[in-house]
C-alpha cells in the first residue's frame, strides 16, 4: 500500500512562504484559502538560548484518515491507484464534518463552490511520480513533483511514496537517519490518525515541539 | 445553541484569521481553517477566443527580476497567457528554487493596477483627487521634452534632475546617465549611499576587488560547486565558515543565496550571524551575536583587538601584502615614501610599485620597504611600531589600528554591543581559528589550522548607519589581516568578469582600478578620474591624449571638451564637497538635493524624471521629500504601477513593462548568477508599455531635440545654473543651517563655457538605454556575444543565436528551452591568488591599489577628503569641511582624522544613542529601532500583489514580549512608533528573540489607500511608513553622506488600525487580475474575464516600435 506524502526538512526551511504561493498558483486557490501553511514555532527561550523553526503544514496524508470516515457521501476518498487522500468535489455536499474531524486543520471550505478543499499532493501532476525530478521536464509524469517542492527556496521539501525506498521522500528520511532517528518527527497523533508526513529537525537547530509554540 | 449556529460563528471567526494569527491559534487550538468567499480568479480559464482549442504551451528560459538576484527560471505560456513560472534547475545557485516574489510575477504583469498607456495628470497634484487622461506616446514625449527643455533654456542644465530605485524595475546606469546626457550633475536613489555603495566603493579603494555583499552577486565563491551540475564538472566547494554581518540571505535573496546558505549549512559549514534580528539564518547559525543596532564599529574593533592581541592574524600576509607595516607621516596621515626619508634612496622596482618605509626587525632600523614577493623581501617589517621619523613622532599603520582598537576589550564590547563577552570571543575564534564553542561540537569538523579560511559576508545594515564607510573598512580589513582573500572558500575574491577583466591569454600586468560608475565605466569613456595603480605620468599622458579641439560631434565622449563638462558636473554635484565617495555611483547627496530644491541653494533643480518605484516610502525623511516634490515644476515618472509617489506628485506617467515583457541589458548583476547568464526574454507584451531602459532614452532624446533646436535658432543653452552665484556654499543659507540637511556640502563652481560646445544628448547619452525594445533586444544579443566572446572558447550566445530574431524564433519553437544561457567557463571564472601571479616585469601582480598591497589603512580616503582623488582628476575638489568628524573627536579626543575621512574602522556612537552617557541620549525615546526586508517584497514592490499582501498585510513591529507588556501591547495590536521626526503605525508581532530595548519595523506603503472604494483617498505612505521616522539629517556618513535608516531612537504607544489599510484576505480582491484595469477600464487587460486580453505577444513585431506610435 502506497504512502505518498511530503517529507519536510526543518533544518533547511526558512519560513519564506514560497510553498504557499506556489500552491496557490498551481491549484488556483482563492484569497484567504491555503492548502499549505507555514507556522513559525517560536522563538522560545531567552537569548542566547533562543530557538525557532518554521513548520509547513498541509494534508498529512494520514493512514487512518479520520476525514474519510466521517464523510457521509464518500467525497473524501483515497485514489484507488495510489492511495492519496483526495476530495471528489462533485460528491461533496459541504457539510464540513471532515473539517472538524481533521486533527491538523488542513481542510478548508470553499464558499464559492460550497465544497471542502485541501492539498492533493498535486495528484494531477504527480499521481505516478517517484518524486525524483527530471530537470529537463517538470511535467514528466513519472518524476513530476508538486510546485511547492520544485520551487521550495531552501530545498526543504521532498515528495514521494514512503513505501518506495527509491522515492525522493524515502531517500530524505534515510539520509536523516531513518524513521527511528531523533531527527525525524511527525505531528502529534492524539487521535491515532497516523499522519504520513514526516519532518526532519535536528536538536542542534531546535527542540521539536510539533505545532506548539 | 444549534450546531449550525456554532459552526457559522466559528466560520465567521475564522474568516478573520491571517497567517500570523494562525500561528497563535494553531498553538492554542491545534486545528485551524480559514473561510473564503468569492470566486477564484482563474488563470487557466482561457479567453473566449481560444476556449475551444487545446492550449498551445510554450516554455521559455529566462531570468527572474522580482529582486536583483536574477534567478534563472522557466516561464510557461499557454495561448499567449503566462500560466506558470518556476525556478530553473540549472541555475547554479537557486538550482530550481523560486521564491514567492518571483512566482507572484503572474499577478504583477496582469495586475488591474498596471499602467499600460501614457497618462497625463488632470487637475492638481495630490492623491485625494488624482485623475488621469490617457495620451499617446507622441504627445507624452512632446510634453516631457518641452518641460525639460523649457526649464533648461530658462534656468540652465542644472534645472534637471533624475532619480531611480525603490525596488523592482532596475534602471541602473540609465538613471545616473540620463541627467548627464542633458548636462545635469544630479541623480539619486534611496539606496546608493544607504545600500551597497559604501561596500562596493570602499572594497575597491582597499584592494580593487569585489565587495563582501552576497546580495549583490559580489560574494559567489561560497556557492561554488553546490549544484549537482556544477559538482559534476569537478568544482569543489571549500567554504568552511561564514560570518553573516548584518545580512539575512534567507529573507532578502530567498531562493538564491538563501538556498545557497541552506545547502552550506547542510554540508556542515559553520556560521556566525551578527544581527539584532532573529533571521532564519540567525536561528540556524552556529553562533548568533545579537548586536545592538549601530554598534557594529565597536564589535569590529573588538575583533581586531582580539586578533592582534592573540596573534591570530596571518603574519606573512599582513607583513608583505597589507600596508599595516608602513610608517605613517603624522602630518599628512599618509605613509612615508622611501624617498621622503632616505635622501639618496633610488628605487630598484618599476615606476608603478612605490617603495615605503618600515621598521625592519632584522636590522632594528628604519628601512626602505620595496615592493616584492614575500620571499624576496629585503626587510622583516614590524607591524606594530612607533618612533621618530624625520623628526616627527611617527607610527606604523598597524600601530594606529591597534591603538584605535585597544579600548575594545570583550568586556567593553559587551557593554556597548549588548552581546555577552563569551559569545563574542567564541565568534572571533570560530572565524579566526575554526574553534567550535562548547556545546557545538562536531565530530566531522577538523579544520587544518594551516589552511583554514573563513569569510565575512557584509550585509546592508551598516550602509544605513552613520559609520557606513568605517564599517566596511573594518569588515574588509578583518578578512585582509586574516589573509582570507583570493583563496577558495573566502568571500573577498576577484572572479573573472568578461566585461571588466582582461581577455584570457593577455600577459599578466599589474592591475589598476578605475572609478566613476561601476567598474570605472565613465573613467573609461570620458577619461574622468585618476586610474589608481597607474603612474602619475601614465595618468597625465592618458588625459593629454584625448583629442582637442573636439572632433566633429561637439560633445564627443573622450574629448577634452566632454571631459571638462563631466569634470564640471562632478564639481557642482549636490553635496559633493563633503560626501565625495558618492561620486563613485554618480549620485548626488540626497539631503543636499532636498535642500537645493527647497531653498535654491546653491541652485534649484526644477524638473524631475524618476525611473522607478515609490520615492515616498523607500527614502529617508519621506515627509521632507513630499514637500520638496511639491516644489518642483514638473515631474515625469515611469513605472509599471502607480505608487504613493506617482499619485501624489507625478504629472506625466509613462508605462513600463514587467520583467516577463522586457529584454534586459540594463545592469550586469541583474542578469548574472555566478558565471551564468540566462538572459531575460520577453514572452508577452501588454498595452503600450516599454522597458525601463527605453523610456529614459526616449525622454532624453525628445528633450535633446528641442534643446538642439533652441541652439540652432541662435539661443544659448547654459551648462550650469543661470542666475546662481558661483562659490555659493549652502552654509550661507539660514534655512539650510537650521534644517541640518546638507551640512554645507554643496558648492557651485565657475565654469568656462568656451571650453566646450554643447550638443545634446551629451557624450554617450543614456548608458545602456535603447530607443526601442526591438533594438534593446538586439543589443542584448550583442551583449551576450561580447560577454561570452568566442575567444573565451565558451558556449556563447553568438554561437547559439545570430541575432535577436533568431533567438526569439528558437525560443518560440521550443528549440532553446533549457539551452538559452551562456556560461563563462569555470576554469576562467574561478580565479585565485591573482596577486601572486608574476607580471611581465618579474614581480608579482599585486593588487589594484597605489601601494600594490591590501590597504587595510585606506590611504585613498585620506587623499579623497583633501582634493577629491581619484574621482575628480584631472581637476580637484575643495577639501571637506573642518567640521567633518568632529563629533567623533568629541568622544575620542585622540581621534586624528577630523576634517577628513578616517582610513580605518571606527566606532561612531549613533547620534541618537540609547546609552545614557552619550550626548544624543533622549529619555523620551528609549527604544532603538532597526529594520530589514521581509520575504514578500523587494523594497517598495509588490504591495499591490494579493498573494503577498494576504500573507503580510501590514508592517510588523517586532518586539520582545516584555517590551510589549511594558506598553500594554499584545500580539497583533496596532502600535504607534515615533521618533523625534514623526510617527507612524504598525502591527505588534511578539518575538522573544528581540532584545527588550530594540524593536524592528519594516518599510511599508499600501496602494489600497487610493482605491476608488476609499472615502478619502491618500497616497498610502504616511500611515505605516518607517521612513517618516528615519533620519535624513546630519550627521551623515563622512564619505558617502549615508543617512541613518537604522539604529535611531523611538518610542511606542498602543494605537489603532488605520481605517484605509486592508488586512483581510478578501479585501485584496480588487488587486486580483480578474478585475478590470483601473486606469483604462475600457480596454481589456484581464485574464479570465470576458474582455479580450490585451496581449500582443503573438502579433508583436520586435522590429516595429514597441511603443505603438
Amino acid at each position: 500500500m502506497a504512502r505518498r506524502t511530503l517529507v519536510i526538512d526543518l533544518d533547511r526551511c526558512s519560513g519564506c512562504d514560497s510553498c504557499i504561493v506556489a500552491c496557490k498558483f498551481e491549484n488556483n486557490i482563492d484569497l484567504g484559502n491555503y492548502w499549505c501553511r507555514v507556522v513559525g514555532v517560536g522563538p522560545t527561550g531567552e537569548y542566547p538560548n533562543t530557538e525557532m523553526y518554521w513548520l509547513p503544514v498541509n494534508c498529512q496524508q494520514c493512514e487512518n484518515s479520520p476525514c474519510i470516515g466521517v464523510c457521509p457521501t464518500g467525497a473524501s476518498y483515497r485514489d484507488p491507484d495510489n492511495n492519496v487522500v483526495l476530495i471528489d468535489k462533485d460528491k461533496c455536499i459541504g457539510c464540513q464534518y471532515c473539517i472538524y474531524a481533521c486533527p491538523y486543520g488542513v481542510r478548508q471550505y470553499n464558499v464559492a463552490q460550497g465544497v471542502v478543499e485541501k492539498c492533493t499532493l498535486c495528484n494531477h501532476l504527480t499521481s505516478q511520480s517517484d518524486g525524483n525530478e527530471n530537470w529537463e521536464d517538470s511535467y514528466d509524469p513519472y518524476h513530476a513533483v508538486p510546485p511547492c517542492v520544485h520551487n521550495c527556496s531552501c530545498k526543504a521539501r521532498y515528495f514521494g511514496d514512503l513505501d518506495d525506498p527509491d522515492s525522493a521522500a524515502s531517500k530524505a528520511v534515510r539520509e536523516a537517519g531513518g524513521l527511528d532517528s531523533k531527527k525525524v518527527h511527525s505531528l502529534d497523533d492524539r487521535s491515532d490518525a497516523k499522519p504520513s508526513t514526516l519532518y526532519i529537525l535536528s536538536p542542534e537547530i531546535a527542540t521539536w515541539k510539533g505545532l506548539a509554540q | 445553541m444549534q450546531a449550525t449556529q456554532v459552526r457559522q460563528e466559528e466560520q465567521a471567526r475564522q474568516a478573520h484569521i491571517t497567517r500570523r494569527s494562525f500561528v497563535q491559534l494553531a498553538a492554542a487550538a491545534g486545528a485551524v481553517t480559514a473561510l473564503s468567499t468569492g470566486v477564484a480568479a482563474s488563470f487557466k480559464k482561457q479567453p473566449q477566443a481560444w476556449a475551444d482549442t487545446a492550449p498551445e504551451r510554450r516554455v521559455y528560459t529566462s531570468s527572474c527580476h522580482s529582486c536583483i538576484k536574477a534567478c534563472p527560471c522557466r516561464i510557461y505560456v499557454e495561448d499567449g497567457v503566462v500560466v506558470k513560472i518556476e525556478g530553473h534547475p540549472l541555475g547554479p545557485t537557486n538550482q530550481g528554487s523560486m521564491c514567492l516574489k518571483g512566482l507572484n510575477e503572474i499577478h504583477a504583469v496582469y495586475s488591474p493596477r498596471r499602467v499600460l498607456y501614457p497618462l497625463k495628470r488632470v487637475g492638481t497634484r495630490g492623491a485625494e483627487n488624482a485623475s488621469w487622461e490617457r495620451i499617446s506616446w507622441d504627445d507624452a514625449l512632446e510634453l516631457a521634452g518641452s518641460k525639460i527643455a523649457e526649464a533648461i533654456e530658462k534656468y540652465g542644465t542644472y534645472a534637471f534632475i533624475t532619480s531611480t530605485g525603490g525596488g523592482g524595475l532596475y534602471t541602473g546606469m540609465e538613471a545616473n546617465s540620463a541627467n548627464l546626457a542633458l548636462g545635469s550633475p544630479n541623480s539619486f536613489e534611496p539606496g546608493g549611499p544607504q545600500c551597497w555603495m559604501p561596500r562596493y566603493e570602499v572594497s575597491r579603494y582597499m584592494y580593487g576587488g569585489a565587495s563582501q555583499s552576497m546580495a549583490d552577486e559580489d560574494v559567489v565563491e561560497p556557492f561554488k560547486g553546490l549544484s549537482q551540475f556544477e559538482a559534476a564538472k569537478g568544482l569543489v566547494n571549500e567554504t568552511r565558515c561564514l560570518v553573516l554581518w548584518g545580512a539575512q540571505p534567507s529573507v532578502s535573496q530567498t531562493a538564491e543565496s538563501g538556498r545557497g546558505m541552506a545547502d552550506l549549512r547542510a554540508r556542515g559549514v559553520k556560521t556566525v550571524v551578527i544581527d539584532p534580528n532573529l533571521s532564519p539564518d540567525a536561528a540556524k547559525a552556529t553562533l548568533w551575536l545579537r548586536i545592538r543596532p549601530g554598534s557594529d564599529g565597536a564589535m569590529m574593533l573588538t575583533w581586531f583587538r582580539y586578533i592582534f592581541e592573540n596573534e591570530l592574524y596571518d603574519e606573512e600576509f599582513v607583513k608583505y601584502w597589507t600596508n599595516l607595516p608602513f610608517i605613517i607621516d603624522p602630518d599628512t596621515n599618509l605613509p612615508f615614501f622611501a624617498e621622503d626619508v632616505f635622501a639618496d634612496y633610488v628605487r630598484s622596482t618599476p615606476e608603478d610599485t612605490p617603495a615605503y618605509v618600515c621598521f625592519d626587525a632584522q636590522t632594528n632600523s628604519l628601512q626602505p620597504f620595496e615592493y616584492s614577493a614575500a620571499l624576496d623581501a629585503k626587510v622583516d617589517p614590524e607591524v606594530f611600531w612607533s618612533g621618530e621619523v624625520n623628526g616627527k613622532d611617527a607610527f606604523t599603520a598597524g600601530q594606529l589600528y591597534q591603538q584605535t582598537a585597544n579600548p575594545w576589550t570583550l568586556e567593553a564590547a559587551e557593554e556597548v554591543c549588548w552581546v555577552p563577552a563569551a559569545l563574542i570571543e567564541a565568534g572571533i575564534r570560530l572565524y579566526a581559528r575554526g574553534d567550535l564553542p562548547s556545546g557545538k561540537e562536531d565530530a566531522d569538523w577538523k579544520p587544518d589550522p594551516n589552511s583554514y579560511v573563513a569569510g565575512i559576508v557584509h550585509g546592508v545594515a551598516t550602509d544605513m548607519q552613520q559609520n557606513s564607510s568605517q564599517a566596511v573598512l573594518g569588515a574588509v580589513g578583518l578578512d585582509m589581516i586574516m589573509g582570507y582573500i583570493n583563496k577558495p572558500g573566502v568571500t573577498l575574491t576577484q572572479n573573472y568578469n568578461a566585461v571588466f577583466s582582461l581577455p584570457p591569454g593577455t600577459p599578466v600586468t599589474r592591475p589598476v582600478t578605475m572609478f566613476n560608475n561601476f567598474g570605472g565605466a565613465l573613467c573609461e569613456i570620458y577619461g574622468l578620474g585618476y586610474v589608481v595603480g597607474a603612474t602619475r605620468e601614465a595618468n597625465e599622458a592618458r588625459i593629454a591624449s584625448l583629442p582637442s579641439p573636439p572632433p566633429m560631434v561637439p560633445s564627443f565622449p573622450g574629448s577634452q571638451g566632454m571631459l571638462y563638462i563631466m569634470n564640471q558636473m562632478w564639481l557642482d554635484r549636490l553635496g559633493m564637497k563633503n560626501y565625495k565617495g558618492s561620486n563613485g555611483w554618480v549620485f548626488c547627496h540626497i539631503p543636499s538635493a532636498l535642500q537645493a530644491i527647497t531653498t535654491g541653494v546653491p541652485y534649484k533643480p526644477r524638473v524631475l524624471y524618476d525611473m522607478s518605484g515609490n520615492k515616498l516610502a523607500m527614502i529617508g525623511n519621506a515627509a521632507g521629500w513630499h514637500e520638496a516634490f511639491n516644489e518642483l515644476d514638473f515631474i515625469i515618472g515611469s513605472h509599471p504601477i502607480m505608487t504613493s509617489f506617482h499619485v501624489e506628485h507625478v504629472d506625466l506617467m509613462l508605462p513600463l513593462e514587467e520583467w516577463v515583457e522586457y529584454p534586459d541589458i540594463s545592469t550586469i548583476n541583474s542578469l548574472r548568477q555566478m558565471n551564468y547568464n540566462f538572459g531575460r526574454i520577453p514572452v508577452i507584451h501588454l498595452g503600450e508599455t516599454v522597458s525601463s531602459s527605453v523610456a529614459p532614452t526616449k525622454i532624453v532624446n525628445a528633450a535633446s531635440a528641442k534643446l538642439n533646436e533652441y541652439m540652432e535658432s541662435g539661443e544659448q543653452i547654459v551648462l550650469g545654473a543661470i542666475g546662481a552665484v558661483t562659490g555659493t556654499n549652502s552654509e550661507d543659507s539660514v534655512a539650510a543651517e537650521e534644517s541640518g540637511n546638507s551640512n554645507g556640502a554643496s558648492v557651485l563652481h565657475d565654469c568656462d563655457q568656451s571650453r566646450f560646445t554643447l550638443h545634446f544628448p551629451l557624450g554617450i547619452g543614456v548608458m545602456n538605454g535603447e530607443q526601442e525594445d526591438s533594438t534593446e533586444a538586439q543589443a542584448l544579443t550583442d551583449y551576450y556575444a561580447t560577454q561570452c566572446d568566442a575567444e573565451i572558447g565558451s558556449l556563447h550566445f553568438s554561437e547559439l543565436f545570430e541575432n535577436y530574431d533568431e533567438w526569439r524564433e528558437k525560443m518560440d519553437a521550443g528549440v532553446a528551452n533549457d539551452k538559452g544561457w551562456c556560461e563563462v567557463p569555470p576554469d576562467l571564472f574561478w580565479q585565485y591568488d591573482q596577486h601572486l601571479q608574476m607580471a611581465t616585469d618579474g614581480l608579482p601582480a599585486g593588487f589594484g591599489t597605489e601601494s600594490r598591497k591590501c590597504e587595510v589603512y585606506c590611504s585613498l580616503l585620506v587623499k579623497m577628503a583633501a582634493d577629491g582623488f581619484p574621482y575628480y582628476y584631472p581637476r580637484t575638489q575643495e577639501t571637506v569641511d573642518a567640521s567633518i568628524g568632529l563629533e567623533i573627536k568629541a568622544i575620542q579626543p585622540e581621534y586624528r582624522f577630523a576634517g577628513g575621512y578616517s582610513p580605518i574602522c571606527q566606532h561612531i556612537e549613533p547620534s541618537e544613542s540609547p546609552l545614557e552617557t552619550y550626548p544624543g541620549y533622549n529619555a523620551e525615546y528609549p527604544l532603538v529601532l532597526t529594520s530589514g526586508r521581509v520575504n514578500y517584497f523587494h523594497h517598495g514592490t509588490a504591495r499591490h500583489l494579493p498573494f503577498a499582501r494576504e500573507l503580510y498585510p501590514a508592517p510588523e513591529v517586532r518586539m520582545h514580549p516584555a517590551t510589549a507588556a511594558n506598553y500594554g501591547l499584545e500580539h497583533l495590536d496596532w502600535v504607534e512608533v515615533s521618533s523625534v521626526r514623526g510617527s507612524t503605525r504598525g502591527q505588534v508581532v511578539l518575538n522573544q528573540g528581540m532584545d527588550e530595548r530594540v524593536i524592528w519595523m519594516e518599510r511599508f506603503w499600501f496602494p489600497e489607500a487610493f482605491d476608488d472604494s476609499q472615502k478619502t483617498k491618500t497616497g498610502g505612505w504616511r500611515e505605516c511608513n518607517v521612513n517618516l521616522l528615519t533620519k535624513g539629517t546630519a550627521p551623515f556618513n563622512e564619505v558617502f553622506g549615508s543617512m541613518t535608516y537604522r539604529g535611531f531612537a523611538v518610542k511606542i504607544a498602543k494605537s489603532t488600525k488605520p481605517d484605509n489599510i486592508w488586512v483581510e484576505p478578501e479585501e485584496f480582491r480588487p488587486f486580483m487580475p480578474s478585475q478590470t484595469n483601473v486606469y483604462t477600464p475600457d480596454i481589456g487587460t484581464t485574464i479570465g474575464s470576458e474582455v479580450t486580453p490585451m496581449i500582443t505577444f503573438t502579433d508583436w513585431d520586435p522590429n516595429a516600435s514597441a511603443a505603438g506610435h
